[in-house]
C-alpha cells in the first residue's frame, strides 16, 4: 500500500492543504482540435479549487493557434481579473518578428512608466514558444530577440518540446539553454519520448527544467490535432510508467515541475501519477509546488 | 462524496511481462503486478501478458493462462487473430479453451498484429462473439472501431486507450449509434471528460482501466476517484460495469 500521507489526502479529499499544486503549464480558452469541457473560465476556476491548485500559469489558445496579439490580450484580462489564481505566459509567434519587436518595445516602455522591476505586464511571468506548431526551430534567429530579453531579465520560457522533432527536440533546447544561461527554460512535455536526452539536459543545465505536462500516457501519434508536425517516431517509447522515478533519480526532484495543460487534461490525472510514483514525499513537495515557488518568486505574492 | 479510498477498482487494461524497448517500471511477473496493484489501490485486474501483444499471440495466450493460475485477483484474457492463416485454434475449440481456463474476454491488437478490422477479415468470428456477448478489448483508432461496428453493430467492444488527445468529437457519435460500445478510462484524461460522458450518456458505458505500464500507475485511478459524479456511478465505472460485462458473456 502506498504509505504517502499526501497521496492519502488527495485520494480522500482531492487536495492537500500541506502539499498544494502550482501548475506551470496551463491554457485558456477553447481549442480548435478537440472539445475541452473545462475550457469556460468559470468551469476552469472550479476545477482548480477542487484540486487544491494555488496558481496556474497559462497561455491563451487563441494566441498560440492564430492571433498572438488577440490571445495575449485575452490572457491578460484573465490574469488581471483573477490574480490570485492565474499567471500568464506571453506567446511569441516567430513568424511575425515585427510583432515580437513591438511587444518587446512595449515591455521596455513599461519600465519607464511602471518601474524598473516591471519587465513584463503585471501577472505575466515569461514567454511561451510553440515551435512544433509555428514550424520554426527554437534555435532559429527569429526567436533571438525574445530570448535575449528573457536572458537579460531572467524570465521563464515555456517551450513545447517533443522527441526527435526538427523544431524543438530536447537537444535543441539544450543548445538554446546554453546560449541564454540566465533565462530559465521549462521543457514542455519533457521532450516527449526522447526521455533519456531530456533528463540529461535537465541534469546538465541549471537553467532547464522538466515539465510533466502530458507525459504520463502513451500517445497515439496518429491522432494528434492537425497543424502539428510532431513526429510519429516508432522509436519513441510508448510506455511511460516509471518515468517520474527515472527523472527524480537522474535529474533530481528539484528539476521537475508540475504541469497539466488544463483545460486539456485532468490535474488529478497528473497528480495521481506523481502521488503514486515510487518517490519520497519530499520529492512530491518539490514537484507539486516547491520548485514552482522558487521559479515564480514574487509573482506568487502579487495576487 | 464518499471516501474514495474505499472504492473497489477492477482494472480492465493492464499488462505484465517483459518488453523489448525500455520501460522504466513494469511488472515482469504476475506477482510483481499484484505488488503494483497494492501500491496503486487496485483490487483486481483483467490482464494480458506482454507476449500477447509484442510476441506471437499463441505464445502470449499460453503464458497468461499459466502465469495467472492460482492468482484469484488476476483474470486472464486471450489475444485473437483472424482465422484465415490458421495460427489460432478453430473458433469452437477457442471457446472451449476459454471456458476451461476461465477466460471471459478477448483482446485484439490490429496495429501490432497487422490485420484489417472489417467483415471481410472477421465475418466468420464476430457474429459468434456478438451473439454470445463476449467482450472484445480492441486497441485501435476509433475510425477502425467504427468500421467494425458498422458491420457488427451489437458487438460488445471496449476501447479507448488511445493516447492523450481528447477524442470526443470522434467518440460521442459512435456512442449514440452503437449500444454496446464501451470506453475504458486509462486514456480518458481530458479534464471533465468522465463527468460530461456520464451526464450526456451513461456511466454504464465506461469501465476503469489504468493502462499500466503504458500509462503511469495512479493517474487514471485518482481521476476517477475524484470525478464529480455520484458515488453509484463511480463504483460502477471502477468495478461493477466490468463485472457485468464479464458475467454477460455466454460460453458454450
Amino acid at each position: 500500500v502506498n504509505p504517502s500521507p499526501i497521496a492519502r489526502e488527495y485520494l480522500e479529499q482531492g487536495y492537500s492543504a500541506t502539499c498544494p499544486i502550482i501548475d506551470m503549464h496551463g491554457h485558456l480558452g477553447p481549442f480548435y482540435g478537440c472539445y475541452l469541457p473545462s475550457s469556460p473560465l468559470e468551469r476552469m476556476r472550479h476545477r482548480l479549487k477542487r484540486c487544491g491548485v494555488r496558481r496556474i500559469v497559462c497561455s491563451h489558445h487563441s494566441a498560440l493557434a492564430c492571433d498572438a496579439a488577440f490571445g495575449n490580450d485575452l490572457m491578460q484580462e484573465v490574469v488581471r481579473g483573477h490574480p490570485d489564481e492565474f499567471l500568464g505566459y506571453w506567446v511569441i509567434n516567430p513568424n511575425y518578428p515585427e510583432a515580437t519587436a513591438r511587444d518587446l518595445q512595449s515591455f521596455y516602455r513599461l519600465r519607464s512608466t511602471v518601474g524598473v522591476a516591471s519587465v513584463l505586464p503585471i501577472g505575466v511571468v515569461g514567454f511561451k514558444f510553440w515551435p512544433d506548431y509555428h514550424l520554426v526551430p527554437v534555435t532559429s534567429p527569429r526567436y533571438a530577440p525574445a530570448l535575449e530579453y528573457a536572458d537579460a531579465h531572467r524570465l521563464l520560457v515555456l517551450v513545447h518540446t517533443f522527441g526527435e522533432s526538427p523544431f524543438d527536440a530536447p537537444g535543441m533546447l539544450a543548445e538554446v539553454g546554453k546560449r541564454y544561461p540566465r533565462a530559465r527554460f521549462l521543457m514542455g512535455h519533457s521532450g516527449y519520448g526522447e526521455w533519456e536526452k531530456s533528463v540529461e539536459v535537465a541534469r546538465e543545465l541549471p537553467n532547464v527544467y522538466l515539465d510533466l505536462t502530458s507525459v504520463f500516457q502513451a500517445l497515439d501519434f496518429a491522432q494528434m490535432p492537425g497543424g502539428s508536425l510532431m513526429p510519429r517516431a516508432p522509436a519513441l517509447s510508448p510506455h511511460v510508467n516509471g518515468l517520474i522515478e527515472y527523472m527524480v533519480a537522474t535529474a533530481g526532484s528539484e528539476k521537475v515541475v508540475f504541469g497539466s495543460d488544463l483545460p486539456w487534461y485532468s490535474q488529478h490525472y497528473h497528480a495521481g501519477a506523481v502521488l503514486f510514483a515510487h518517490i519520497s514525499d519530499e520529492a512530491r513537495h518539490d514537484i507539486l509546488h516547491r520548485n514552482a515557488e522558487r521559479l515564480l518568486g514574487q509573482h506568487l505574492s502579487a495576487g | 462524496m464518499a471516501n474514495a479510498s474505499v472504492l473497489k477498482f477492477f482494472d480492465c487494461n493492464c499488462a505484465f511481462g517483459p518488453y523489448r524497448t525500455r520501460v522504466f517500471r513494469f511488472a515482469r511477473t504476475a506477482g510483481e503486478l499484484i505488488d503494483e496493484m497494492d501500491f496503486g489501490n487496485i483490487e483486481r485486474a483483467l490482464v494480458y501478458h506482454t507476449a500477447m501483444r509484442f510476441d506471437h499471440p499463441a505464445v502470449g495466450n499460453w503464458l497468461v493462462v499459466r502465469e495467472t493460475r492460482g492468482q484469484p485477483r488476476l483474470l486472464p484474457t486471450l489475444a485473437l487473430l483472424p482465422s484465415q492463416t490458421g495460427e489460432q485454434q478453430p473458433l469452437k475449440l477457442l471457446l472451449s479453451l476459454m471456458r476451461q481456463h476461465g477466460v471471459r474476454a478477448l483482446r485484439l491488437f490490429p496495429d501490432e498484429h497487422r490485420y484489417f478490422l472489417d467483415d471481410v477479415t472477421w465475418g466468420d468470428q464476430m457474429a459468434v462473439f456478438m451473439e454470445r456477448r463476449i467482450p472484445l478489448f480492441i486497441r485501435a483508432s476509433l475510425d477502425k472501431i467504427a468500421g467494425l461496428l458498422r458491420s457488427f453493430p451489437n458487438l460488445v467492444v471496449v476501447t479507448g486507450s488511445q493516447g492523450a488527445n481528447p477524442l470526443d468529437r470522434y467518440a460521442w457519435p459512435l456512442v449514440e449509434k452503437f449500444p454496446n460500445l464501451v470506453f475504458e478510462t486509462s486514456g480518458y484524461l481530458v479534464d471533465g471528460g468522465i463527468e460530461e460522458f456520464c451526464k450526456r450518456y451513461s456511466a454504464r458505458s465506461l469501465v476503469f482501466g489504468s493502462g499500466f505500464p503504458d500509462n503511469a500507475a495512479g493517474a487514471a485511478m485518482l481521476t476517477l476517484a475524484r470525478a464529480e459524479i455520484d458515488d453509484a456511478d463511480r463504483q460502477a465505472i471502477a468495478r461493477d460495469n466490468l463485472c457485468r460485462l464479464l458475467e454477460e458473456a455466454s460460453l458454450p
